[in-house]
């Protein structure tokens, strides 16, 4: 029964960091409509500045985590502004393949850097036992990050349910016009939209990084792992975001306890999210939470 | 109307015959047949090293993969992240024949183009499995569901003892009525396959444009409420598009499996559907010819960044691996170029140069 347990604990752990993850995606599909397919790249940039500031440059861990995030802010917002802000009211196929373009990029500017090849991982700032109670233990830094996480979720539901930027942005992506005639100008919010997403893929790249080590490899992975989770709990809704990446944690945790090893099957954990990711596709496209806006033409 | 065409200013058709045929004046036809003659002559005359015409063979094959990503993004306008998933899906036929028969039975040495054929038929059936969500959806929830296959396939391929987990698996060298394909002709063999395959597929896209689902396709596209209120079904001629591009990477991935006589996992993966894409993209969405530009360009530019990336590793650390960064680097910079500047592709430039030669020494 304790291996069960364990399962769970380990599965809400993984959930968490795919509901920080997937929470980025949510906020530049919520305002603009775009899928980014970059947002794996952005995590690991997140990560890798964070480790560049404390390793190399001597900067305070938790310093560090702060400036990062602040310059992947700036890095997501001109990457808006430089990029997709010309791309307004093309199709959305030529969206979708400049930020597929993007994610190579940034993997090219990544590889130019030793993060491209080697592994890494953050000097320890928390200790290094687990607390384990009746056979199920958790470490501290999967504590701490699952704690940051719901705090980080919490503030930016609360950032968009009482801000007035929250607010506007909510507008535009309720309706673009009707957004514009009140006075909010909707390339700030796009640039905002992509800024906060920016920010929170440094803050789930920290956490992941802290958990897991420094990969390339499994950190840019996130940014497709994101996207079965999003489907999930429907591309537009925060709370899908939270409760999908907590079930996605809990079912892959799950697949690769029990399945993995019987039946010749192997590594089941990764495949998972896109069996269930084609099964949602088919019958329940618009996800848990996502507004009912799939044409069937 | 004028019966002499000098007179003419335009097209003018008088029967829907005259509209139908492939070649518009027989100054066109000739010069393509000279073309095609060129094609076929010159690795007799100029005899290559084996290093080239693998190149040269690579690019064909992605050329008959990205006439088929072609129809399903270009003609159809859905996005196919998973297209290498279905060039692996025709390959690994070919390469599970290979685990069942043996790498040299009769069946895969000899009778290699139905084996070609049936890579490809295997691929339209992936095709249109992974395609049937697009009843329902649209855009970006089939591009994921095109992705989630082709996460999908590498898993398989990666954990399944059947598939070698991944690792290559050997095909035999294949038997032509001079006997067996030795090592000395066998690029230039492949390019005379592959050269017909693109030549059969490319009239044949050429021709499905003109008939009824060719149509359909555009229609579609354009906007398939429109299409769905004049009677088409949007859904179905979908789905028939991503069998029809399954079909064609199928057939791209039979092809690979024979020319590089094994089939290993790496060479199907998420970062070759990407470069698939851009091919597509730089060549020209929606056209056909630009869907030989486009690996033309992204081969050449390929071999210009390792090229490079080996002339500047001498000035720098040997840590660094400069053609692993350079080459997504240049690829995506690429990708998203084309779509800021010229989302047509080089097929529009070879459009303007054609009315340009066309019509010297008038502007119009």
């Amino acid at each position: 029964m304790s291996y069960f347990f364990q399962i769970v604990v380990s599965g809400i752990v993984v959930g968490s960091i795919y509901a920080l993850a997937a929470l980025g995606l949510v906020l530049v599909y919520k305002s603009s409509r775009v899928a980014n397919f970059a947002h794996g790249q952005l995590i690991a940039a997140g990560a890798f500045i964070a480790y560049a500031l404390t390793v190399w440059a001597k900067v305070p861990i938790f310093f560090s985590f702060l400036i990062s995030m602040g310059v992947t802010f700036f890095l997501a917002m001109s990457v808006e502004k430089i990029f997709l802000r010309r791309l307004i009211g093309e199709p959305i196929i030529s969206v979708i393949m400049v930020t597929i373009g993007l994610a190579s990029i940034l993997d090219g500017l990544i590889y130019l850097t030793p993060f491209g090849s080697e592994n890494f991982s953050f000097p320890a700032f928390l200790p290094r036992t687990s607390l384990s109670y009746g056979g199920v233990s958790i470490s501290w830094t999967q504590l701490v990050g699952v704690v940051v996480t719901m705090v980080l979720i919490g503030g930016f539901s609360w950032f968009f349910k009482k801000s007035t930027v929250g607010i506007s942005m909510r507008a535009v992506s309720d309706d673009q016009f009707a957004a514009m005639s009140v006075g909010i100008s909707v390339q700030t919010v796009f640039g905002l939209a992509w800024a906060t997403a920016g920010l929170s893929a440094a803050a789930a790249g920290c956490i992941i990084g802290n958990i897991t080590g420094l990969n390339f490899d499994t950190l840019h992975a996130f940014g497709i792992v994101v996207f079965p989770v999003v489907i999930l709990g429907g591309l537009d809704s925060i709370l899908g975001a939270v409760v999908a990446g907590i079930i996605m944690g809990l079912i892959q945790q799950f697949a690769s306890g029990y399945l993995d090893g019987n039946w010749g099957l192997n590594g089941t954990g990764e495949v998972m999210p896109y069996v269930i990711l084609l099964i949602i596709l088919l019958f329940k496209p618009h996800g848990l939470f996502g507004i009912h806006e799939i044409e069937r033409v | 109307m004028s019966s002499n065409q000098w007179l003419a200013t335009g097209n003018f058709f008088t029967t829907y015959k005259q509209e139908q045929r492939t070649f518009f004046t027989s100054l066109d036809r000739s010069v393509f047949s000279l073309f095609l003659a060129l094609l076929f002559i010159w690795p007799m005359v100029f005899p290559l090293s084996n290093q080239y015409m693998l190149v040269i063979d690579s690019t064909l094959i992605a050329i008959v993969a990205v006439m088929g990503l072609n129809l399903v993004t270009g003609f159809a306008g859905l996005i196919s992240i998973g297209h290498a998933a279905f060039v692996g899906v025709g390959a690994y036929t070919v390469a599970s024949l290979c685990r069942t028969l043996g790498d040299s039975h009769v069946v895969l040495t000899h009778f290699w183009p139905v084996i070609i054929l049936l890579g490809g038929l295997v691929g339209a059936v992936f095709g249109a499995v992974v395609g049937l969500p697009a009843l329902r959806l649209k855009h970006l929830y089939l591009a994921i569901a095109t992705l989630s296959f082709q996460m999908i396939f590498e898993w398989t391929i990666n954990f399944m003892t059947f598939f070698n987990q991944g690792q290559t698996i050997s095909v035999g060298r294949v038997f032509w009525v001079t006997g067996k394909v030795m090592r000395k002709e066998h690029y230039q063999f492949w390019y005379y396959a592959t050269l017909i395959v693109i030549i059969l597929s490319g009239f044949g896209i050429r021709n499905l444009m003109k008939t009824r689902y060719g149509r359909c396709l555009i229609a579609v596209r354009d906007n398939d409420r429109a299409a769905d209120a004049m009677g088409m079904h949007p859904g179905f001629t979908k789905v028939y598009a991503f069998a029809l591009s399954g079909f064609m990477a199928g057939v791209a991935g039979a092809l690979h499996a024979y020319l590089y006589r094994g089939v290993g996992f790496e060479s199907f993966t998420l970062h070759h559907s990407i470069s698939y894409l851009a091919m597509a993209i730089v060549g020209g969405l929606g056209t056909l010819n630009g869907s030989f530009w486009g690996p033309v360009a992204i081969q050449f530019l390929e071999l210009q960044v390792e090229r490079f990336a080996g002339f500047a590793g001498d000035f720098l650390p040997s840590s660094m691996n400069l053609a692993t960064a350079l080459r997504p680097l240049t690829f995506g910079l690429v990708i998203v170029l084309f779509l800021m500047f010229e989302p047509r592709g080089i097929a529009n430039w070879w459009r303007i140069v054609k009315s340009y030669t066309k019509k010297w020494p008038f502007r119009y």
